[in-house]
Formats: structure tokens, sequence, C-alpha cells
């Protein structure tokens, strides 16, 4: 299961993201959680705990005598993803560019260099073969055309019953089409009824693969900021999360097992 | 007056600004509202449509397909490659990401750039940035007089909003908007995080969500709904003028 997680801010991806690698970790997947989001969010719908200031992956580039980011010596995907990620809950493995702060992204330009670097060895990598990886990329179509999922071969494209999202959605999706070795699932989330779901299709021009009902409970998770897995368990989302899981394994999206 | 809207991915900046230029153009300002979100969408909340708003040229991608030779100035961008949106608003899209090999997007026609070069002395310039603090960042004095933050009332959304207003308040005054405000408690969460600064609160709206869904202009939909009219009187604020009703 190699799955990354697009679309508009605030349209549920990091809930989607964090808690289907919840899941998959709770099925019995390694799982590897992606966070290239220079803002918080993924963290917050893992349960891992708040992000590091400076991120771990800060640790495996260094410069070369012309100024140019490298990984460290004897740094691998394998040995990076033992030692520069953390330990969420279920033994899920975080591994983050780090976040923005005050000086911008100058204090982690080693973790963005790194990470750019590891993610497009990842796919390649044996050792992880049977892992599930789960990534949450940023709000819009910036990192998707600058492929920070190349590993991913189902792109989850979140999009909630509205103008401004559908649109995101429509051309994340074409970024994704065009550069090909990768299906497109479009993710309806927060829907009332089948209106709504009809809606988003005829805004996006396409069919939906699965769609998410609208929860207070989560809502109420992300105004605290917990993981809506560990606050709402048995909540309408996180059983839509699960289902939509088991329907993408089904499909094929189940690369390893 | 360079007014720029910040916040995170969802918090309601396209919104805020479509509506904010809307309504200081109503009130006889000369208004050019510059889209610098490389997923540009600031056309919906104006008005000017759904499927257009998703066919605007922008100023990059019409520079990198050589529609104009050596076009020298920001202010000569702006006249060739802008369009009318109600109200006599003019709309620039700075730059958008359509593609799999989009290339730099900061050589030439950077959003601070733009921002930075554009006559101001006799409009409003309202900026609706990409989502999160990149842009605010890389703001240096001039880039805008000042910086609305937009805030829900959502843990990410607020940590978002904190560091927005820690980085702009260097540079420009910073205005806090709270957005979907639905409680006191709703409130008190953005309270918590901005502290003694001023907050302007915009209520749950329908008509904004309304709008949203169908990618129509708020201000179109109902100027007099709460949201919306409190979004028009921050704008009468910022301009220092009163906006007609």
């Amino acid at each position: 299961m190699r799955i990354a997680v697009v679309g508009k801010g605030g349209a549920g991806k990091s809930v989607i993201a964090g808690t289907t690698a919840r899941l998959l970790a709770r099925q019995g997947y390694r799982v590897l959680a992606l966070d290239s989001d220079l803002l918080p969010g993924l963290s917050m719908s893992l349960g891992s705990g708040p992000d590091p200031v400076d991120p771990p992956l800060n640790q495996a580039a260094e410069k070369n005598e012309n100024g140019r980011w490298r990984l460290r010596k004897g740094v691998s995907v394998v040995s990076a993803v033992k030692r520069y990620t953390t330990e969420g809950p279920d033994g899920i493995r975080l591994m983050q560019i780090g976040k923005g702060g005050k000086d911008g992204i100058q204090p982690i330009m080693g973790a963005v260099n790194a990470y750019y670097k590891l993610i497009h060895r990842l796919g390649d990598a044996r050792t992880f073969a049977d892992w599930a990886m789960v990534a949450d990329l940023p709000a819009g179509p910036r990192q998707l055309a600058f492929d920070y999922a190349p590993f991913a071969r189902e792109y989850l494209v979140v999009v909630q019953p509205g103008a401004q999202s559908a649109l995101t959605a429509r051309r994340v999706a074409k970024i994704v089409r065009m550069r090909g070795g990768a299906e497109v699932r479009f993710v309806a989330n927060r829907v009332k009824d089948e209106e709504d779901v009809a809606h988003v299709e005829r805004l996006i021009g396409e069919p939906v693969f699965w769609s998410l009902p609208a929860d207070e409970g989560v809502a109420e998770a992300e105004r605290l900021g917990i993981a809506p897995i560990d606050h709402v368990p048995e909540s309408p989302t996180i059983a839509g999360i699960e289902e939509m899981v088991a329907a993408l394994a089904s499909l094929g999206g189940n690369s390893s097992r | 007056m360079k007014i720029v809207v910040a916040g995170k991915g969802g918090a309601g900046k396209t919104t805020v600004s479509g509506t904010i230029a809307r309504a200081l153009a109503r009130a006889g300002n000369p208004v050019l509202a510059l889209d610098a979100d490389a997923n540009p969408m600031l056309g919906v909340s104006l008005g000017v449509g759904f499927e257009k708003t998703d066919m605007l040229n922008s100023v990059r991608q019409a520079l990198d397909a050589g529609e104009v030779e050596h076009e020298p100035t920001v202010e000569g961008m702006v006249e060739s490659f802008g369009t009318d949106a109600p109200d006599g608003v003019r709309l620039v899209v700075a730059s958008r990401i359509d593609n799999d090999s989009p290339g730099c997007q900061c050589c030439g026609v950077s959003p601070d750039q733009i921002l930075r070069e554009l006559e101001h002395e006799y409009r409003v310039v309202i900026c609706d940035l990409e989502a999160g603090i990149g842009t605010v960042s890389r703001m240096s004095a001039g880039n805008a007089d000042v910086v609305v933050v937009v805030a829900n009332p959502t843990a990410k959304a607020l940590e978002v909003a904190r560091r927005a207003i820690e980085i702009a308040s260097d540079v420009a005054e910073v205005v806090v908007l709270a957005n979907r405000v639905r409680s006191d408690e709703d409130l008190k969460a953005i309270t918590d995080v901005v502290g003694d600064r001023e907050l302007i609160v915009i209520p749950e709206d329908p008509v904004i969500a309304a709008a949203d869904r169908d990618g129509v202009a708020p201000i179109d939909l109902d100027p007099e709904s709460p949201g919306v009219a409190a979004i028009i009187k921050l704008a009468d604020r910022l301009a220092g003028a009163p906006v007609p009703a």
C-alpha cells in the first residue's frame, strides 16, 4: 500500500492520512508515515505528539565543498528510516521534512534536502517492499508538481463539496495523471447526503471513489488537536476510512501482500 | 495601500480577499486583486465564475509562453495579463502550477517581487497568498502595509496563525481575523493564541458556505448576511473610509 493524500487546504488530508496510517498499522503492516508539510498537521492527526523543532532528518544531510547538499556518508534509505524517523502510536515510523518557523526553512534545509533525496529511493528499497507508506502532502499542487511522493501508487485526492476544493482536486488529479504510474482516487469528504456527493461529482466532472461523512466528533478532535482515531474511534468518519482502506486493498492497491 | 491575506489552507483567505476587494471597489476605490497562490482561485470569490477562474492565464505562464517580448515592469504585466472582475476590480494571477515539470517558480515574477514592485499610491492592492507561511516569511518592508491573518478555531489553523502573526509583525501591521466562529468557546480558543491583539470576528455564515459550494461571490449572494457584513466592515476599516451600504 503506497498512498499519497493530496487536495486543497482544509479538505481533510491530514485526518485521512493519519487515520489511514494508524489503521494499516493496526492491521499488522509496518507503516512509514511521510510528512512533507512545512505546516503542522499530520502529527496531530496521527497522534504522534508535538513536531520536533529540529527535525531528526537534519542530521542526515550535509553540505559538500561546493555548498551543495548531499546525504551524509553512510546514510542510506534504510538507515535513515531507522535513525531519522520518530516513532508514533501503533509502531508507526514518522519521517518529517520539518516545520517552517520565523526564519523560514533555513534551519531545516538539511532535512528538506535529505527528505527529497530519500523519498526518491524509497520506492525501490527492498527492505520496505512489504511496508505500507502513507504521505500527507501540503495544500495545493506545488509539491505534487515537484514529485514529492514518487513512491505513491495511489493518490487520494480529497475534495469537499465546494467549488474551491473541487477546482484544486481537478488540478492535482491532472498533474498526477500527467506523470503517470499511479491511480487517482477522489475522496469526497464531509458529505452530508447523496446530493453532496453528486455535487462533488458535477464539479470535478467524474465519479468519486469513496465518500466520507461530515462528522461532529472529528470536528471536535480537530478543534482540540487530538488524533480523531483516539478521540472518536467509533465515529462514522473513522469507520468510513476503514472501509475505504479495505476497498483500496481489494482493488490491488495492495502492492505487497 | 497593500493588504496581504495569509493563513492555513481552508481558513477562508480567498473568501476574505475576494470580499474585501469587492467591498472596497464598491466604495469607489481602484482595486487590484493579486492572486499569489500557485493554486489560484481568487476569481471564484470575486465572482468571475468557477470555470473562467480555472482558465485564467497567469503572468508567469504568459511570460513562459513568450506572449510578451519583454514586459519590463510589473505594472506592464498587470496591464497585459489582468482580467476584469465585477465592480471594476482588476484581477491578476501571479503564477499557477498546472503540470508535472513546472520549473523554477521564483525566477522572474515571484509573488513577493510583484507585491513589492506594484504601484500602490493611488489604489488598493489586495493579495491572496498561498496557504501557509512561505510567502510571509519572505516578505520584507514594502511588501505590505497590512497583513490580515485568517484564523479558524482548530488546533492546526491556530498553530499556522500563531506562526504567521509572529513573522508578519516584523514587517507590517497585523490584523487577526477569527473566521467561522460558532461559539464563545471557539472565540476563546482563538483569543488564547492572539493574546491582547485586536481580533475581528467573522461569524459562521451559511451564505458564505453556500457561495463556496456553488463557486459564486458571497457579496453577490447576500452582502447583509452576518459573515459577509463583517468582512465588508473590515474592508471599510482597512481603507479608512466608510463603505456605503
